[in-house]
C-alpha cells in the first residue's frame, strides 16, 4: 500500500476525531463555545472532503469544500456580531 | 516519487497536530481562568493543520483563502465572548443595578407595602426569597 494513501487514512481518523471533539466541547457553557465548534466541525468536515474526494475521483468536491468554508466563515461572523451585541 | 513523500509527510505532519488540537481542546478544566481563550488558541492550531493539510493535497488557492479567513473568526468568537459572557474581564458587564438611597429607610410609602403584601404582587413572584413577617410586642416585655 501506498504511503501517500495511508498518511490520508490517518489525516481522515485525525479529522473524524477531532470532530467528535468540537461536538463535544460545543455542549459547553455558552454560547461563544457553541460557535467555536460548530466552526470546527465545519472546517473538518470541508477538509476531510478534500481528502476523498482526491481518493476517490468525486466530483465537484473542491467547490463544496470552498463553499463550507467561506460560508463558514461568513455565518460564524454573523452570528458573532449578534452575540455580541451593538456597543 | 520524492514528491509524493513530501505530500505524506505533510499530511501526517497535520493529522499529528490535528489530533494534539482535539486532546488540548478537550483536556483543559472547565473551572480554569480565561478557557474560551484557550481553547480559541487551539483551535489556531487546528486552523494551521488543516492549512498544512490543503498543502499536502495540492488545494494550495484554498490553504491561502483559509489563512486568510481563519484568524477573522478567532477574532470575531472572541470579540464575542468578551462583549456578551466574560464576567471576569469585562468590567460593563459587572455593573450592578443599586437601588436609590432612601434618607429614611422607616419611612416608605403605603402604596408599596400594601403592593408588597399583596400575594399576587410581582416582585414577590421575581424574587422568593422576599419575605414580609409581622412581629407583635407587647408594651410590658
Amino acid at each position: 500500500m501506498d504511503i501517500l494513501i495511508i498518511s490520508k487514512y490517518i489525516l481522515i481518523i485525525a479529522f473524524i476525531i477531532m470532530m467528535f471533539a468540537a461536538l463535544r466541547a460545543s455542549a459547553y457553557k455558552g454560547t461563544s463555545m457553541g460557535l467555536l465548534g460548530s466552526s470546527v466541525v465545519v472546517v473538518a468536515f470541508a477538509v476531510a472532503l478534500l481528502v476523498f474526494g482526491q481518493m476517490y475521483n468525486l466530483t465537484f468536491y473542491r467547490d463544496i469544500s470552498l463553499a463550507l468554508i467561506f460560508f463558514g466563515f461568513v455565518g460564524t461572523v454573523a452570528f458573532s456580531i449578534v452575540a455580541g451585541g451593538d456597543k | 516519487m520524492i514528491v509524493e513523500y513530501i505530500q505524506s509527510a505533510l499530511l501526517l505532519i497535520a493529522a499529528f497536530l490535528v489530533i494534539v488540537s482535539a486532546v488540548g481542546f478537550l483536556s483543559l478544566p472547565k473551572d480554569m481562568k480565561n478557557v474560551v481563550y484557550a481553547r480559541i488558541h487551539i483551535i489556531g492550531i487546528f486552523d494551521i493543520a488543516c492549512i498544512i493539510a490543503m498543502i499536502g493535497l495540492g488545494q494550495y488557492l484554498l490553504a491561502v483563502i483559509y489563512l486568510i479567513l481563519a484568524p477573522f473568526t478567532a477574532h470575531a468568537i472572541a470579540n464575542a465572548f468578551y462583549k456578551s459572557e466574560d464576567v471576569v474581564n469585562n468590567v460593563e458587564l459587572n455593573v450592578v443595578e443599586e437601588d436609590e438611597d432612601n434618607p429614611n429607610p422607616f419611612i416608605v410609602n403605603r402604596s408599596k407595602v400594601q403592593e408588597l403584601e399583596n400575594e399576587d404582587s410581582e416582585k414577590l413572584k421575581t424574587d422568593e426569597r422576599f419575605t414580609i413577617s409581622t412581629l407583635d410586642i407587647n408594651e410590658e416585655e
